[in-house]
């Protein structure tokens, strides 16, 4: 009975189809956006440098690079038409803003990022360095700035501003207002920085694959380092962003910290609030069927002090048809994401303690087994801290699309379930295939290891454009040239 | 409000050029790109096939970046045609991105396969699907979309399946292959560029028969298009386009038995630009037809504004870059 309410509710299936197009797609992109500025790096020390180990580390990574891009944009597209397809009321109410944004997204990012993805990738031979180089910091760029704008767009839905819906449209005053509503800079800066960690803990966790493996260690070892100089600055401030973007929930979303925290009453200004550390939520009978606490500690995480200013709010202060359901996958997921944050600014700091010991030299670095077996452990885990994050802003926003102004359950566009059914079938088997096949042949590319014979592209000695025809040679592209 | 009338026409008016020239630039640009992509399925040998690729390797991408350019446009400019237009085309544009996905994917996974045979099949069905659905979707915006007197959709989900839909689908694909072939002409050399002399002929006498039905059946079918056709002023364009179309093809077929090698290109792109003005022309002013006006459509003049500062900017920009792309990559693609 659950099952065919299910299959034959619109709003539902839109709902999944919407969930699940998006965590698959967030794999792809969240790899390559970070990763675009760590090439960005490599290929500038490259030219800085003149260390041909660098090269081949651009060369290497953009195989694993190309390889997520492609079937990121692939499974983009239908994120691109589902807001028309399954969301019509929903695109029509807020086409003004929402739609604009999307619209900024293509033409500032989309096309910047894949104009010069050829040139990146293909362009070794036909371009001079600095011109690929420039091209690189082209597409890292795009990519970035895609990660804006949908970050303004979502941003917006959580905190609205900058106009007032007027029957039902959303009629827009001041654009700029909008496009700089309250979350949108810690919710950029923390997507950013997590795209950025994710992307270095993968590469970290390939290169500690090699080294462990005893597989060119000393080539490895500079990627590791190339990371961990980055992770340092990120991992720390990755954790303090987040700590911010909770503070902003708390002031703006009463109702996704208390589903965030499983609290169900109120704790009243002026006392000391506890935290719960761990819990089994239960919906129905709106209260934790078991639980650990933390006397006084959600105090001191909210505002820093042994007692509350303001009341947190409990989710029985909502009438339930206002308040986010599902409390145990929103609170288990925070837990989650905050856990790995956490884990990375740990492992991060046992390895910087290791390098200032001298135990990463070229020499030492292949006895660190276990700090390298933590790596490995690492890799993966950023992608679940970054989807784990999107279930708690997007599930805990519920039931509203528009906080507080436009409710999920109105935005669907009135369409026989079935065709959803068609679609959102069709969708998880091929998302289903193409993430095996990316696990598949990306490990392929990294057992198959970087090709370290390949010789500096020849235009780095005439610094020109070079005017001959193409002779690209068929399966010769760049990311295979060995 | 009064003296702002002008300007609210105008504006919609704008972003119905633009949106032409972002769907123009699309279907001229990921046209020969599913051209390619058709053809392979016919390619003979896995080095063919390989060739054809790596024509595509540098641009596939940024191509069907104009798909989605126009569809965040659409949005932004003209939400209720966004939504309206895609609830009536929902199996058609699930057909299309599924093909598109299929291409994209087979792109990266064919190159790191051992076995290529799955992902050349997916490749070439891809770029048909997409072919086919976005004829479809075509086929069935020119026929029009039945609404309900807000503007949403009123219609049943197989109303895009008519005969002159499936006309108008199996026309595109031949456009495509046309546009595909005569771009392998410009990148290949020997008896694989012989091989699409005589594609690129035959497309160009299918592509034909399916225009000429589709122009000379329009105002016959259509009373509001004839009457709207045969008033003048634009009863000498819809008498000009199809003069040029002609003679465009006359040139075309000349050019293909010459030999020439960057003519028939360019002559398709004309025929193409040409197919879409007469189009732009039989649809204006609806954006939803046959009923929903650019001005009925179309987000506040304000949004319109404060998209084109930044878009309007943008896109000469976005095509300089494209171009120097293209230039960058310029020449032939040789075998081993």
């Amino acid at each position: 009975m659950f099952m065919q309410d299910i299959l034959t509710n619109t709003v539902t299936l839109s709902r999944i189809q919407f969930a699940l197009t998006a965590i698959f797609h967030m794999l792809w992109p969240v790899l390559t956006t970070g990763m675009a500025i760590y090439l960005v790096i490599v290929e500038g020390l490259w030219l800085r440098t003149k260390d041909i180990n660098y090269y081949h580390h651009a060369r290497f990574w953009s195989k694993l690079y190309v390889l997520n891009f492609g079937i990121g944009v692939a499974t983009g597209l239908p994120m691109a038409f589902q807001f028309g397809l399954n969301w019509a009321p929903f695109s029509e109410a807020v086409g003004d803003f929402f739609g604009t944004v999307l619209g900024f997204e293509g033409t500032m990012a989309f096309m910047l990022e894949a104009s010069f993805l050829g040139i990146m990738l293909f362009g070794w031979e036909r371009v001079p360095p600095i011109i690929h180089w420039i091209s690189t910091i082209l597409v890292a760029i795009g990519a970035n700035l895609s990660t804006f704008w949908i970050l303004t767009a979502n941003s917006w839905l959580q905190t609205p501003a900058g106009g007032t819906f007027v029957n039902g449209k959303f009629i827009v005053q001041d654009y700029f207002q909008a496009i700089a509503n309250p979350f949108m800079v810690n919710s950029f800066l923390h997507m950013f920085f997590a795209t950025l960690e994710t992307s270095l803990f993968v590469i970290g966790g390939i290169s500690a694959w090699f080294i462990l493996n005893r597989r060119n260690a000393s080539f490895f070892a500079k990627s590791l380092k190339v990371v961990l100089a980055l992770a340092v600055v990120i991992a720390p401030l990755q954790i303090f962003i987040g700590h911010l973007s909770a503070e902003q929930v708390y002031h703006y979303q009463p109702a996704k910290l208390a589903a965030m925290e499983a609290q169900w009453e109120t704790a009243p200004a002026g006392t000391p609030a506890d935290w719960s550390l761990l819990a089994i939520p239960n919906d129905r009978l709106e209260r934790n069927d078991w639980e650990i606490k933390i006397p006084g500690a959600l105090s001191y995480l909210l505002e820093l002090k042994p007692v509350l200013d303001q009341p947190v709010k409990g989710l029985k202060e909502w009438e339930p048809r206002n308040r986010p359901h599902m409390v145990g996958l929103i609170y288990y997921s925070f837990r989650i994401m905050v856990g790995i944050g956490l884990f990375f600014a740990g492992l991060m700091g046992t390895t910087l303690v290791q390098w200032l010991r001298g135990k990463l030299s070229p020499e030492s670095i292949e006895e660190q087994k276990w700090l390298m077996r933590g790596w490995i452990f690492a890799a993966p885990l950023g992608y679940i801290a970054v989807e784990t994050g999107w279930i708690v802003r997007c599930v805990g926003r519920q039931p509203w699309i528009v906080y507080g102004q436009m409710r999920t359950i109105e935005s669907a566009s009135h369409i026989p379930a079935g065709e959803v059914l068609f679609s959102l079938t069709g969708l998880t088997a091929m998302y289903t295939v193409f993430l095996m096949a990316t696990l598949y042949f990306g490990s392929r590319i990294i057992r198959k290891g970087p090709n370290l014979e390949l010789p500096a592209p020849r235009t780095i000695v005439t610094p020109e454009l070079n005017m001959q025809p193409a002779q690209h040679i068929p399966d010769q592209r760049p990311a295979e040239a060995q | 409000m009064e003296p702002l009338a002008p300007l609210q026409n105008f504006l919609p008016q704008v972003w119905f050029c633009i949106l032409g020239l972002f769907l123009f630039l699309y279907v001229l640009l990921d046209g020969f790109d599913l051209g390619v992509g058709i053809l392979s399925l016919t390619a003979s040998s896995e080095e063919r096939r390989s060739i054809l690729m790596t024509s595509l390797g540098n641009v596939w991408d940024a191509n069907e970046t104009w798909l989605v350019l126009m569809g965040g446009s659409l949005f932004g400019a003209f939400p209720l045609a966004y939504a309206t237009i895609l609830n009536a085309l929902y199996l058609p544009a699930v057909i299309m991105v599924v093909g598109l996905i299929f291409r994209a994917v087979s792109f990266e996974f064919r190159e790191n396969a051992d076995n290529k045979l799955v992902w050349n099949l997916l490749f070439g069905v891809g770029s048909f699907l997409a072919a086919l659905g976005q004829g479809f979707a075509l086929g069935s915006v020119f026929e029009g979309i039945k609404v309900d007197e807000l503007g949403h959709f009123a219609g049943g989900i197989w109303d895009w399946l008519t005969w002159r839909s499936i006309l108008v689908a199996l026309t595109l694909i031949q456009g495509y292959v046309l546009i595909g072939s005569t771009y392998l002409i410009l990148k290949t050399t020997g008896e694989l560029q012989q091989t699409y002399y005589k594609t690129a002929t035959i497309a160009t006498w299918t592509t034909l028969a399916g225009a000429l039905f589709i122009t000379i059946s329009t105002p016959i079918l259509s009373e509001e298009h004839r009457a709207q056709l045969f008033s003048a002023p634009l009863v000498y364009v819809f008498g000009a386009i199809p003069l040029l179309g002609l003679l465009c093809i006359g040139l075309l077929l000349r050019s293909l038995k010459r030999r020439e090698e960057n003519t028939p290109l360019i002559y398709t792109f004309l025929l193409f630009c040409l197919s879409f003005i007469g189009l732009g022309f039989v649809i204006f002013p609806n954006i939803i037809p046959p009923s929903v006006t650019i001005y009925e459509a179309s987000a506040s003049p304000s949004s319109l504004v404060f998209m084109l500062t930044f878009i309007g900017f943008l896109i000469p920009v976005v095509l300089s870059y494209n171009i120097y792309n293209y230039v960058v990559f310029r020449g032939k693609i040789i075998g081993e």
